[in-house]
């Protein structure tokens, strides 16, 4: 029976060159383009280098204040990182928290050496940078949470920076790194970090408080992030509390305006949120607009199969016909017509995994994603056997789904009126 | 074999109504080989139908072989017409993706039979038919007779013990189509009932008894 079935699929799939072809072109796109795109998340958020063990880390790095001024619309906001201050003075003393970090990320540095253009990263950060990070010390030390207190003009450096300022010297420590006005010392030569690395970026890191707070007073903007790590993702509940509860009592001693802390966000969170407005990404619209937007992507195949399923019934009139004469069952039918889509959707399914192995190995290069503002990672193929699953998984579903309302019209079908006497 | 009481049917389409057949009684009896004969849509399609379990008269009780049909549930019929029935068409209604030998072993796979059984049946059925040297052709190689010969060997290789042809040499040349009746004759012979129809008074008058529709009524 299910050789015949497959006879059958075989048959009418190259006989009828185009259907196969369209059938099987939407499934294998969108199933390329899951690949790849599963292949993009798990390159960003697995991370590597001193981004290895994010999983138990959420980050806050978006502030949003709003004009609140009363019997007026409420026009003017703006987002931006978190301010110095208000990191520093509330979010830092995060107690839920295990370790809480507070950083700028990286920042672009540009300066002339040897007569040379150079673009660097500079990371202004605190102490517990080093410990929430995984940094690969490959001599000194780093900076200490008193030398961050005391602003001490300490720097610790990749070991690019180094060859680049340095050259072949084998020890730097004690040397000194300018850093527009601020003449550095170096206490640290770290491993480059990951390329692909979205927080822990940068060639030259020093305290942050090696430069002056020039916040307003009642500024809540600025440029850091932070980030909270706990000993497990059960913290992040009591840690996204007492955050929200700090802000909340500063929105409400502030008359003019609305504060609104976005997160604590995963990494994988914060990347979906993007630059989108945080406050509208809490409420779960983005995400919700995401997922009905995957859901449409990964439906369009499906209902395109369906409607081409519906359209071709009629040429299978006969042959269900001539079955039913013969004794095949309404259901026996349907399950042979939901076989032969699955098989369909299966095919394409394949098709387009094979695809997205081609496009990443072609075009890997040309696919590099831009993780932050100073590297470009070129996509490799990732194999992830959960996406794999899952993607073959879809295809089955897609079968059942374009294949059930139309077997459902298909076995139905009268046969007396596909057996008339005359030539069809 | 088959005894139909009262059978009415009325087609309806949006403009007409059509009374295909009017309370006809018929009654065919088990080891015989009648013809249907009448003009053109007096409704002979519609009663082989009707017996065939393809289509649902309006009025009336059916027996076949004994077995009143109380319901047209899908699987009841789908089984009664599997063990009891073999269709021959006058468009022989070969399925094109499928050898010769897969068309005559499809009332096979409709039931639970080892591949070994079924295999033998085929090859059986198609020596009946005298086919056996093109079982793995494609019907779209045959000529007319030869498909009309698949179909045969595809409606005995149940071994029903009904076969209803409608207008089985309709599409033949009249040589063929004397070959193709000589073979039902055979399977006659060894005990089948057969109702065909035909507008041949020659092929008809060489079977048992001829049945006339006039208008969806049995005359003379
Ligand atoms: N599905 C249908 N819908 C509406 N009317 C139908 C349908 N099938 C048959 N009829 C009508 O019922 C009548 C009998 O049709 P039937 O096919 O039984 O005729 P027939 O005797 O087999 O004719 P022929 O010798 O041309 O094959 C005809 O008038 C036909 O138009
Ligand atoms: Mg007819």
């Amino acid at each position: 029976m299910i050789k015949n079935y497959f006879k059958i699929f075989l048959k009418v799939a190259l006989q009828n060159k185009l259907f196969t072809f369209l059938s099987l072109f939407g499934i294998s796109l969108t199933i390329m383009f899951v690949m790849i795109f599963s292949m993009t998340i798990s390159k960003i958020t697995t991370g590597s280098g001193p981004e290895k063990d994010l999983k138990d880390v959420v980050f806050c790095d978006r502030i949003k204040t709003k004009q609140t001024i009363k019997g007026k619309a409420n026009n003017g906001y703006s987002v931006s990182s978190c301010g110095r201050r208000v990191s520093e003075t509330y979010l830092k003393k995060t107690k839920s928290a295990d370790i809480v970090s507070m950083y700028t990320g990286a920042m672009p540095w540009e300066f002339i050496l040897d007569g040379k253009y150079q673009k660097r990263a500079q990371n202004q950060t605190d102490a517990e940078y080093w410990e929430l990070f995984d940094y690969k010390f490959l001599s000194g030390r780093p900076y200490t949470y008193e030398e961050v207190t005391n602003g001490a003009n300490l720097a610790v450096i990749t070991k690019s920076l180094k060859e680049l300022f340095f050259g072949n010297e084998e020890n730097v420590l004690g040397k000194i790194i300018h850093y527009t006005s601020l003449d550095l010392i170096i206490t640290g030569v770290v491993e480059d970090p990951s390329k692909s690395a979205q927080n822990a970026v940068g060639d030259l890191y020093f305290p942050y408080t090696l430069l002056k707070n020039t916040e307003a007073p009642d500024d809540y903007m600025g440029g850091f992030t932070l980030a909270f790590k706990g000993k497990d993702t059960k913290q992040f509940k009591a840690i996204s509390d007492e955050t929200h509860e700090m802000i909340a009592r500063l929105d409400a001693a502030d008359t003019s305006r609305a504060i609104f802390l976005s997160g604590p966000l995963t990494q994988l969170g914060k990347m979906m949120r993007g630059y989108g407005d945080p406050e509208e990404y809490s409420k779960g619209s983005t995400l919700f607009k995401f997922l009905l937007f995957a859901l449409a992507f990964i439906l369009l195949p499906a209902v395109n199969l369906m409607a081409l399923n519906f359209a071709r019934i009629h040429e299978r009139g006969e042959e269900i016909a001539v079955r039913k004469s013969f004794g095949a069952a309404s259901r026996v039918l349907r399950s042979q017509f939901l076989f032969e889509n699955i098989l369909m959707t299966l095919t394409g399914g394949v098709i387009g995994i094979i695809l997205s192995f081609l496009v990443v190995d072609l075009l890997g290069n040309s696919l590099s994603l831009n993780v932050n503002y100073f590297s470009n990672v070129p996509l490799t193929f990732s194999f992830n056997y959960l996406v794999f699953a899952a993607s073959l998984i879809a295809c089955l579903i897609f079968g059942l789904l374009s294949g059930y309302l139309p077997a459902i019209r298909l076995s139905r079908m009268k046969p007396a009126l596909y057996l008339k006497g005359g030539e069809l | 074999m088959i005894k139909l009481e009262k059978i009415s049917k009325v087609y309806r389409t949006r403009e007409i109504e059509t009374l295909a057949l009017d309370n006809i009684n018929f009654y065919v009896k088990e080891g015989e080989f009648i013809s249907v004969m009448g003009p053109s849509g007096c409704g002979k399609s519609t009663l082989l139908n009707i017996i065939g379990l393809l289509d649902e008269p309006d009025n009336g009780k059916i027996e076949l072989d004994n077995l009143p049909v109380t319901s047209y549930e899908d699987k009841k019929t789908a089984r009664m017409r599997n063990q009891l029935v073999g269709f021959i068409f006058q468009s022989f209604h070969l399925i094109k993706e499928l050898n010769v030998y897969d068309n005559v072993e499809l009332p096979l796979i409709y039931r639970n039979m080892p591949a070994s059984e079924r295999k033998l049946r085929v090859t059986e059925s198609l020596e009946k038919v005298g086919l056996t040297n093109r079982m793995s052709h494609y019907p779209s190689q045959l000529s007319g007779g030869q498909c009309q010969r698949a179909a045969i060997a595809r409606a005995v290789s149940g071994n029903p013990k009904i076969i209803l042809a409608d207008e089985p040499t309709g599409n033949l040349d009249s040589k063929i189509g004397h070959e193709v009746v000589s073979i039902l004759a055979d399977l006659n012979s060894k005990g089948t009932t057969i109702v065909m129809v035909t507008h041949d008074d020659m092929l008809a008058k060489s079977t048992h008894r001829i049945v006339r529709l006039f208008d969806g009524r049995l005359v003379g």
